[in-house]
C-alpha cells in the first residue's frame, strides 16, 4: 500500500482503476471540446466497465496528480494546435527528464505524470496522450468541419486505446496517427 | 536621468497585472504603480438579463471565487425579491462559501506563495514553483494539493461543478443535501485537519527566516473591513459589515448592504482598470483600507470554532493592536483554512441540514437589491437595480482586489524603496516586489475582467518618462 496516498477517496467508488480517461477542454470554445466530448462517449461506452474512470476538465490542474497516481494506466484527450484540423494522434507520454516550469493553473500530460510521482510515489504503468487536431478555438458550441468529421475515428481509437491499456501494453509502442 | 523599472507581467497571481518604479535623477525610488491592465465588463453584460439569471452569469466572472459571486448575487435578488431563505439553505450556502475559501487559501498559500517561503525569496526562479516545493517538502506538496482539492471535491458535491458551479439561485439552493454526501464530506475532515496543522507548524518554523520581508512587506497604518457577526464573531456569508481604524477602534459598525454605498466611495486612477475604494467620510486616499484574511482576523474577537480560537489568540500576540504587515496575510489565511474545516464540521453536524426546504420562492418586490459575502480575498458585494418585470436596469460589484489596491500599492512602493539601490535590482528583489503583491492574493479577473489570458510585467522608468530596464515574465 502507498503511504502517500489517501485511503479514503470517494472518486474510485471502491473499483480498482485499471485505466483513467482525462480529457480536457472547453465546450464553449469551439474545437476544444472535442475533449469533453470525447469523454461524455467514452462514459457511455464504458459506463459496464467499473475499472475504467472518466474525467473531463476545462484545464488539467495539479489536484489530478492524485486520480493519477490511483490508475494502472491513463489516456489523456486533449485538441491540439500545432497540427492539421481532424488530424488524430496516439503518443506514449512520460515524464520529463528535467522538473518542469510550472503553472497553478494548468499542466500537460507529462507535468502530471511527474507530478504523481513526486508526491505520491506512484507512476502508472503506462499512458497515452490522444489529440485531435483543432481548426478553430473561437466561442462556439459547434465543432469545425474538420473536427466533426474526425469524430468517429476519434471514437474508434479511444476504444483502441483503453483496450490496449487494459491489456497492459507497453508506453513505448510507436505512436498512431490517422 | 530618472528611470522607470517595469515588472511585467507579475507572476504566480491570479489574473494580468503589470508593476512600474520610477527612480529619481539619484536613481532611488520615487513612486510605483501596481497597473491591472484587464478590463471587467460583467455589469454591462448583464443589462436586460432578467435578474434571476444574475447569479449564474456572476459566477463566470472567476473560475477562483465563483461561489462568492454566487452568493453575493444571489443575495442581491433576494433583496430585489424581499425574501428570508430557509435556515438549512443559508447553512449549506456558508459551508459552499468555506469550501471555496479554503481551496483558494490553498491555491495562494501552496502553489502560488510557499515557493518563496519554502524555497526563499532569492532562490532559483527555475525552481521556484510548485515542483520545487515538492522536491524539498514533498509532504507540505501533498497537504496542499490535498486541501486544494478538499475544498473543490465539496463544491463538487455539493453544487455538481467545481468552477462555475450552479446550485445557489435567488431563494436558496436548487436541492437539499442527501445523508450519503454529508457522510462524504465527513469522511474528508480528518485528513483535511492533519494537512493544515502541518501547514500551520511549517509556517511557524520558517516565518523568522522572512523578519526583514516581514517588516517592509506593506507594513504600514491603515483601516481594515469585514463582516461580522452580532457576537463579533467571523462570518463568511452573513452579518454585517464592519471598519476599523489603525489603531483598532471600531471606525463603522453595521454597515448593512443598503447603507454600503453611502460609505464607501470608488476612486479611479490612470494606471490601472482596478477601482479603488475608500471610506467616504475620510476620503481619497486617506480612506483607504484592506480587506481580506488579515482584515478579518484583526477585527473579529473570535472564531467561533474551538482550534482556529486558539490559532487567533496566537495570531493577536503578533502585535499590540491590529497587524499591519502584508506578509501576516500567509499566515492569516492558514488559521482560516482551519476555521473553514471545523465550521463544515459544524454545520455537516447541524440537525437541519438534511432538511428537504431550501428554497424560498417570490417575485420582484423591490426595484433595487444589494447582497454581500466575504470572499477569499475580502469583502465582495453585489447591487442591482431591476423594472417592473425583474429586467436588469445597472449592477455595480465592489470587489475585494479593488478594496486593497490603494495598500498593494503602497506596498509595492515600500519594497521598492527599502530594496533597489542606484536604480538596479536583482531578480530576488523582483520577486519581492511581486510578493508583496501575492500577499494579498489580489484576483484581477475578477477585479477588472478581461478576454483571454492572464500575465503581469516590471519597467524602470526615468525622470524624463523613458523606460530604461523592462522584466517580462510568463
Amino acid at each position: 500500500m502507498n503511504p502517500f496516498l489517501p485511503n479514503c477517496d470517494r472518486t474510485m467508488q471502491g473499483a480498482q482503476i485499471r485505466c483513467l480517461i482525462l480529457a480536457c477542454g472547453n465546450s464553449l470554445r469551439g474545437d476544444d471540446g472535442a475533449g469533453p466530448w470525447l469523454a461524455t462517449w467514452a462514459e457511455n461506452c464504458f459506463r459496464a466497465e467499473p475499472a475504467v474512470r472518466v474525467l473531463a476538465r476545462q484545464q488539467w490542474t495539479p489536484e489530478l496528480a492524485e486520480e493519477i497516481a490511483h490508475a494502472e494506466s491513463v489516456l489523456f484527450v486533449d485538441c491540439a494546435v500545432n497540427v492539421h484540423p481532424g488530424k488524430l494522434q496516439l503518443v506514449a507520454v512520460t515524464p520529463p527528464a528535467n522538473a518542469p516550469a510550472l503553472s497553478a493553473h494548468h499542466l500537460g500530460p507529462a507535468e502530471l505524470l511527474d507530478l504523481s510521482r513526486s508526491l505520491y510515489d506512484s507512476l502508472p504503468r503506462s499512458a497515452l496522450l490522444l489529440t485531435i487536431g483543432a481548426g478553430s478555438l473561437e466561442l462556439s458550441e459547434q465543432f469545425s468541419d474538420a473536427v466533426q468529421a474526425a469524430l468517429p475515428a476519434a471514437c474508434r481509437l479511444v476504444e483502441e486505446a483503453v483496450g490496449r491499456l487494459l491489456a497492459g501494453a507497453a508506453p513505448a509502442d510507436p505512436p498512431h496517427c490517422a | 536621468m530618472s528611470q522607470t523599472i517595469t515588472i511585467d507581467p507579475v507572476t504566480r497571481l491570479e489574473g494580468h497585472g503589470k508593476i512600474t518604479i520610477h527612480l529619481n535623477s539619484q536613481g532611488e525610488v520615487e513612486n510605483a504603480h501596481f497597473h491591472v491592465t484587464q478590463v471587467r465588463g460583467f455589469e454591462r453584460f448583464c443589462e436586460g438579463r432578467p435578474y434571476y439569471e444574475m447569479p449564474g452569469l456572476m459566477a463566470r466572472i472567476c473560475g477562483i471565487c465563483p461561489v462568492s459571486h454566487l452568493i453575493a448575487s444571489a443575495k442581491a435578488c433576494e433583496a430585489v425579491m424581499s425574501v428570508r431563505i430557509p435556515h438549512t439553505a443559508a447553512q449549506l450556502r456558508r459551508m459552499l462559501n468555506l469550501a471555496q475559501m479554503v481551496q483558494s487559501h490553498a491555491l495562494s498559500f501552496f502553489y502560488l506563495s510557499s515557493p518563496d517561503l519554502l524555497l526563499g525569496m532569492d532562490a532559483d526562479p527555475a525552481s521556484r514553483h510548485l515542483f520545487g516545493v515538492v522536491a524539498a517538502k514533498p509532504e507540505l506538496g501533498r497537504a496542499g494539493v490535498a486541501l486544494r482539492r478538499f475544498g473543490q471535491s465539496i463544491i463538487e458535491l455539493l453544487a455538481e461543478k467545481r468552477i462555475h458551479p450552479g446550485w445557489v439561485v435567488p431563494g436558496g439552493v436548487t436541492e437539499p443535501l442527501p445523508a450519503a454526501k454529508r457522510d462524504e464530506i465527513l469522511a474528508m475532515l480528518p485528513a483535511a485537519y492533519d494537512n493544515v496543522k502541518l501547514a500551520l507548524d511549517a509556517y511557524k518554523q520558517i516565518a523568522g527566516q522572512f523578519k526583514e520581508e516581514i517588516e517592509v512587506f506593506a507594513n504600514f497604518p491603515s483601516l481594515y473591513m469585514s463582516l461580522i457577526n452580532e457576537d463579533e464573531s467571523i462570518e463568511f456569508t452573513d452579518g454585517e459589515v464592519r471598519l476599523i481604524d489603525a489603531d483598532g477602534h471600531v471606525l463603522d459598525d453595521g454597515i448593512t448592504v443598503n447603507t454600503f454605498t453611502e460609505v464607501i466611495g470608488e476612486a479611479v486612477e490612470p494606471y490601472s482598470y482596478t477601482k479603488f475604494a475608500y471610506y467616504k467620510p475620510l476620503g481619497y486616499p486617506q480612506g483607504s483600507y484592506r480587506v481580506g484574511p488579515l482584515a478579518r482576523l484583526n477585527i473579529v474577537k473570535s472564531m467561533g470554532t474551538p482550534l482556529a480560537e486558539k490559532e487567533l489568540a496566537e495570531f493577536k500576540q503578533l502585535a499590540t493592536g491590529p497587524v499591519q504587515g502584508s506578509f501576516h496575510y500567509h499566515h492569516a489565511r492558514l488559521v482560516e483554512i482551519l476555521y473553514g474545516i471545523e465550521k463544515i464540521e459544524q454545520i455537516l453536524n447541524d440537525p437541519l441540514i438534511l432538511d428537504k426546504h431550501v428554497r424560498a420562492t417570490a417575485g420582484v418586490n423591490r426595484l433595487e437589491g444589494a447582497g454581500y459575502a466575504e470572499a477569499p480575498r475580502g469583502t465582495l458585494m453585489h447591487n442591482y437595480k431591476v423594472d417592473e418585470n425583474g429586467k436588469m436596469l445597472w449592477a455595480n460589484l465592489i470587489i475585494a482586489t479593488g478594496q486593497n489596491n490603494n495598500a498593494m500599492n503602497k506596498g509595492v512602493l515600500q519594497v521598492a524603496q527599502h530594496y533597489v539601490r542606484d536604480g538596479k535590482f536583482t531578480e530576488g528583489i523582483l520577486n519581492r516586489v511581486e510578493a508583496v503583491v501575492r500577499t494579498f492574493d489580489p484576483c484581477l479577473s475578477c477585479s477588472s475582467h478581461a478576454l483571454g489570458q492572464m500575465p503581469l510585467a516590471l519597467s524602470l522608468v526615468s525622470a524624463s518618462g523613458e523606460v530604461v530596464d523592462k522584466v517580462v515574465r510568463g
